[in-house]
């Protein structure tokens, strides 16, 4: 292997084969997809500059070399021969058509302004994402609430980390994801896994599970279906869809059964213990069995592990959290932690392991319907006083609490109310639970405008489409899944006709007669100014610059001065309530908005592709990646499947209370005989979204993508032609 | 806004569910709540009263303590005896002659244990006699508990699922326990013959003397009860005799207030008596002909009742509930649902009976539904079981799949995809270790897998783990 330049010394890693030579024009960067953001090296090779090649970066402390095959074909996406170069709009005989870019931001703004002077500011939304850099999501949240003048301002992380975060905020007083690094992994003697597969939606992290092995670690993983991940456990528990809560709660009855509570740490560093334990009472092993199909005797082992050893952590996925009781599942889950006395001890405690690239970030800074930048709260007097200050407004002027995600959607239309939406980074139209639903209301917009690389099916409505540039061509910060604030370096600029996030909010900002206050030439002006306004708030970025995250491989978060060292661990003195103690949250079990009856008798539960990435909209596009995956697969238990006369790689119709969807099937003993399985990343007829459930979290408006009532019986392929 | 009065007769856990159940749908806002019990304290969990027989502080056992009913905002009158309702000017009187005015009504009394009546065993004033119990309430743990000594010696009357599990615990505290029991075969309510007797052997190791298919005819005893005489003549000196001879609803109160009641109080549906503004549920109800004495059925009438009253789903019916238990008896796992015996010709029964390893496994199967099953000393199955029991989902064409493990069998085909950079198949993988590749790098090489993203460079390390573990056993073996 050659070593790299700039005089860094190679280091030997044997277990690297694939590393190759890292050209002269190398630039270190990170993944556009999940929250793992894998450190990478982009170089242009001279002899083909239209040709990106992609190492995995050894040195980057996360995915240390390692990296997944999205990851290592995202090339693709920047060369990609389909990717937008010019606005499109909808020309009268209803075909899209390029037009310049000042046509197509001047008929965005006139139309804005007009239904605004119509129907009033509320009539306006705007839906970001986790895709977004921090600069970006900032940016969106500042235009919505100063240019817009709208509270409605919601994005796709409502369907990813809402219930984790509004579970974490009310237990500890703060949410970030892990409240320590990834490595931590390694340490913990007793790693539970709770809704997560990721070994296939987050590889790299697999090293970290793998090392925690090797130091004779066990893995507990909780999941319906035995993944990959759950295939290497020490103990799977196949809990029954929407079950969740009914296990945490037990597993806490079992350790108070059991005596094995650490009762100094519970009366040292938490409130409320009491009460949650009178309420666990009746959650009695063998009540628990009935209710989540896991075995009294599986309870047990569970949670004797957890306690026996000094150091245990549990780590939550979507499995737990995509529910309309995710925020009280992940409650329940940091009840048990706490009660066991793990959380902010050394490789233990609760985490959740973040989903979209810039999932975290992109909940902190303001693009959030109930919040402002530095993970400030919109209700709260003293926080809109203080950003309005920074922003030069009038803090009255700043619109309250929007609505959330999918409810915002639902509202799109005459009858909601809402006739405008930009959308950024965002595929709502394959994204959203009981999604014919919203297909239907994007067509009754007034206006549509869609931000994207790629043309996509939310942009199939829209009435504007803005070619924006991709995470290769653009500056820009993320927070990835442990609170750390890393930088995205520009590798080279976009294509002819391509525009930044920044400059079309910018732009568009000025036309909306707030060029003042969107006077921003570059990603890290805009950084500058999110680090003043989020100085002295819990996500404090402030002493934080491009250089340090880009020498110090990233900084934690909070970090609130120039020579603080950030803080990769937190909790390990105090929560962040004021009393600096961690509540105990009273949260019993509820059943799933819908359960399996005779009509519709069996469990619905949806989740992820290794080879591809939320609703698609990229990987798709990708020829690796569409070859390995090209279509869903339902997967099925083989006894069920007998049932009901299907075969592998055969045709079964799935239906719900409000969709039908024909899936090639795949036959596998690794699932519950009562659930079937579909990933979400394909749209149109193929969406699993046609059947899943808009029933929302009281307190985190999270849908219930996990678990909804299907009935299924065999079509014949001719049936399944499209 | 103006609140209706919701007065609870009971405060069991019946009660406790259902102010759950109203409380998470927000009936506060309808409902001025008041509980009357009879016991001093909030509620408690009656399950686990034989921690606290066995020597637990009551306090571990209590689900809602007086300050949670005020913290709620519920007015709990502890130690209140109800002695009726008048339903007509809608008032509840009390022991101490008062009386209150409700507008809504709810019958939640439970049950009380059978107390048999032998010779000896009352006082005159009908109290059971000193060294008798009976084993209901806290109250009676704790007299138990006072009253035994290490040494003693017990008499269980009763072989159900409370009398084995106080032998048990009397048992556990050094005492001498002989069970009594009327079947000829232990938890007869649960189990066939051969769960029972299996059941009973295990009891026996433990240390419980077991005297099956016989009854007791009289306590005998001067100043208090000393033992008790069994129907073969049989003296059995006795420190203390528990008393567990099942229970029957409480519907003293119901029928004082002119309540149609037959053997519990009669409910339709929506738990509605008869009487209009007056509900019952739990065990001193009697639904379609049927009374239940175990908890999960009173949660299912709570949910429902809350459903009705609070009207945030007024359309809620209650259908009746599936009767599954599930427990430690004296270190013996058991479960039981449905029925214990195949009744048509046409049932199917599969019974693996293991005796050396004291286990029993059996299922009765009709048109393809569970029609029943029971489990004793194996209870792996359980939660398979019970949960296509509960929804009644089809039962594969071998049953015997249903007793083999929990969930699924899982196998794990080998023709998944490792690598997907380049689609490198786990049989190709293993072929290639068969073949002499002994390293991550080798079968990198043989193969191309792990050298594109490398990914699944774990994967194949765990592969090859796996493949070595695999020659050393088959090299043990030569």
């Amino acid at each position: 292997m050659a070593s790299r330049p700039g005089g860094q010394a190679q280091r030997s890693r044997e277990s690297t084969p694939h590393l190759h030579l890292v050209g002269a024009k190398a630039t270190h960067t990170h993944c556009p997809y999940c929250a793992f953001q894998c450190g990478m090296t982009v170089s242009i090779a001279d002899a083909a500059p239209h040709d990106l090649a992609i190492h995995a970066d050894p040195d980057f402390p996360v995915n240390r070399g390692q990296m997944c095959i999205k990851g290592f074909t995202s090339a693709a996406l920047v060369t990609h021969p389909a990717r937008l170069t010019s606005p499109l709009m909808r020309a009268a005989h209803g075909a899209l058509v390029p037009v310049s870019w000042d046509a197509a931001l001047d008929f965005i703004a006139e139309t804005l302004v007009a239904l605004r002077d119509r129907h009033g500011a509320e009539s306006l939304a705007a839906f970001g994402s986790g895709a977004l850099t921090n600069e970006k999501a900032y940016l969106l949240g500042k235009l919505a609430r100063v240019a817009l003048r709208t509270p409605h301002i919601d994005y796709n992380g409502r369907y990813c980390m809402a219930s984790a975060a509004a579970g974490q905020t009310r237990a500890f007083g703060v949410d970030r994801g892990l409240p320590f690094p990834v490595a931590d992994i390694a340490d913990a003697q007793v790693l539970m896994l709770w809704g997560s597969n990721c070994a296939d939606t987050m590889p790299p992290i697999a090293q970290w599970l793998a090392d925690q092995r090797a130091h004779g670690g066990s893995l507990i993983v909780v999941d319906p279906r035995r993944t990959a991940t759950a295939r290497d456990a020490t103990l799977h528990l196949q809990i029954t869809p929407g079950t969740d809560l009914a296990l945490a709660n037990g597993l806490l009855h079992l350790a108070i059964a059991e005596q094995l509570i650490d009762r100094a740490y519970i009366d040292r560093r938490t409130e409320g213990f009491e009460e949650v334990r009178r309420s666990v009472l009746t959650s009695d092993p063998a009540h628990v069995e009935r209710v989540t199909g896991v075995p009294v005797e599986q309870q047990r082992r569970a949670v004797r592990l957890l306690a026996a050893a000094d150091r245990s952590m549990t780590l939550t996925g979507r499995g737990a959290e995509q529910q309309s009781k995710g925020t009280d599942t992940v409650l329940a889950l940091i009840n048990l932690m706490l009660a066991l006395g793990k959380v902010g001890k050394p490789a233990s405690g609760y985490g959740c392991l973040t989903g979209q690239g810039n999932g975290q970030g992109g909940r902190e800074h303001g693009q959030k319907a109930d919040q402002l930048p530095g993970y400030r709260s919109i209700a709260d007097p003293a926080h809109r006083e203080t950003v309005a200050r920074h922003w030069g407004v009038d803090p009255a002027s700043l619109p309250g609490k929007g609505k959330s995600a999918y409810e915002l959607l639902d509202a799109l239309g005459p009858d909601g109310g809402i006739r405008a939406l930009l959308v950024f980074g965002s595929n709502v139209a394959v994204a959203s639970p009981n999604v014919s639903n919203i297909v239907r209301k994007l067509r009754q917009l007034d206006l549509l405008v869609v931000c994207d690389a790629f043309e996509n099916e939310t942009s199939a409505d829209a009435h504007v489409i803005l070619p924006t540039a991709q995470w290769a061509e653009e500056e820009g910060t993320t927070t990835n899944l442990e609170g750390r604030v890393i930088l995205r370096q520009r590798v080279q600029p976009p294509p002819e006709g391509v525009r930044t996030d920044v400059e079309v909010i910018a732009a568009l900002a000025a036309r909306l007669g707030c060029a003042q206050q969107f006077a921003f030439d570059s990603p890290r002006a805009v950084f500058d100014e999110l680090r003043r306004v989020t100085a002295g708030a819990t996500a404090d970025y402030s002493g934080m610059t491009y250089e340090r995250l880009r020498s110090e491989r990233g900084v934690f978060w909070p970090c609130p001065s120039i020579d603080h060292p950030g803080t990769p661990r937190l909790f390990a003195d105090r929560f962040a309530h004021p009393s600096g103690r961690a509540r105990f949250h009273v949260v019993p079990y509820r059943a799933a908005a819908e359960a399996p009856d005779a009509a519709y008798p069996l469990y619905f539960t949806t989740g992820r592709y290794r080879e591809h990435y939320n609703s698609g909209a990229q990987t798709r596009r990708v020829k690796t990646l569409i070859e390995a995956k090209p279509e869903p697969r339902v997967e099925i238990h083989p006894r069920l499947a007998a049932r009901l006369g299907v075969a592998d790689d055969g045709v079964l119709l799935v239906e719900s209370r409000r969709g039908r969807v024909r899936f090639r099937t795949h036959v596998s003993a690794d699932i519950r005989p009562d659930t079937l399985f579909a990933p979400f990343h394909w749209g149109g007829r193929q969406a699993a979204n046609l059947l899943t459930i808009p029933a929302l979290d009281p307190i985190s408006r999270m849908p219930e993508f996990k678990v909804c009532a299907v009935r299924a019986s065999a079509a014949s392929s001719a049936e399944s032609e499209r | 806004m103006w609140k209706k009065r919701l007065a609870i007769i009971g405060n069991g856990m019946g009660t406790c569910r259902l102010l759950d159940e109203l409380t998470a749908r927000g009936a506060h806002v309808l409902y001025e709540i008041t509980v009357y019990g009879e016991e001093p304290g909030g509620a408690y969990n009656r399950i686990m009263l034989g921690r606290v027989l066995g020597g637990e502080r009551p306090d571990e056992i209590v689900t809602k303590t007086p300050a949670w009913y005020d913290r709620h905002a519920i007015r709990l009158l502890a130690r209140t005896r109800v002695t009726r309702l008048d339903t007509l000017r809608k008032t509840v009187h009390t022991e101490d002659g008062l009386e209150r005015r409700y507008d809504l009504a709810v019958f939640a009394t439970g049950s009380e244990p059978v107390v048999p009546p032998l010779d000896g065993l009352l006082d005159e004033g009908g109290a059971l006699r000193r060294g008798a119990f009976v084993y209901r309430t806290v109250a009676d743990c704790l007299r138990i508990r006072q009253h035994a000594r290490p040494g003693d010696s017990a008499v269980v009357v009763g072989g159900g699922l409370l009398g084995l599990e106080a032998a048990k615990v009397l048992s556990d505290r050094g005492l001498h326990v002989t069970v009594v029991h009327l079947s000829p075969t232990l938890m007869d309510a649960q189990l066939d013959r051969i769960g029972g007797e299996m059941l009973g052997r295990q009891i026996a190791r433990a240390g419980i003397f077991v005297r099956a298919g016989r009854t007791v005819e009289s306590a005998y005893g001067a100043d208090r009860v000393d033992g008790v005489v069994l129907n073969d003549g049989t003296r059995l000196p006795a420190d203390l005799v528990v008393l567990a001879c099942g229970v029957r609803p409480r519907v003293d109160v119901a029928r004082a207030s002119g309540l149609p009641v037959r053997r519990g109080i009669e409910v339709n549906d929506t738990l509605a008596t008869l009487v209009p503004s007056v509900y019952a549920f739990g065990e001193c109800a009697e639904h379609q002909g049927r009374t239940y004495g175990i908890v999960a059925p009173v949660w299912e009438q709570a949910a429902v009742l809350a459903d009705v009253l609070s009207a945030t789903q007024p359309q809620a019916r209650y259908r009746g509930s599936k009767i599954y238990t599930r427990l430690k008896v004296a270190g013996v796992d058991v479960a039981s649902m449905g029925s214990l015996e195949p009744e048509l010709e046409s049932d199917h029964v599969v019974q693996i009976i293991e005796e050396r390893r004291h286990a029993y496994r059996k299922v009765i199967v009709r048109d393809g539904r569970l029609l029943g099953a029971m489990l004793v000393g194996n209870t792996a199955a359980a939660a398979g079981l019970v949960q296509l029991y509960d929804r009644d989902d089809p039962v594969p064409a071998d049953p015997l799949e249903l007793l083999c493990q929990s969930t699924a069998c899982a196998a794990t085909p080998g023709d998944r995809v490792i690598c997907n950079c380049h689609k490198v198949t786990e049989q190709t993988l293993r072929q290639a270790i068969a073949e002499g590749a002994d390293s991550v790098q080798a079968l990198g090489a043989a193969t191309r897998a792990g050298t594109g993203c490398g990914s699944c460079r774990t994967e194949l390390g765990q592969l090859l783990a796996t493949a070595r573990k695999t020659v050393v056993r088959l090299e043990a073996v030569s």
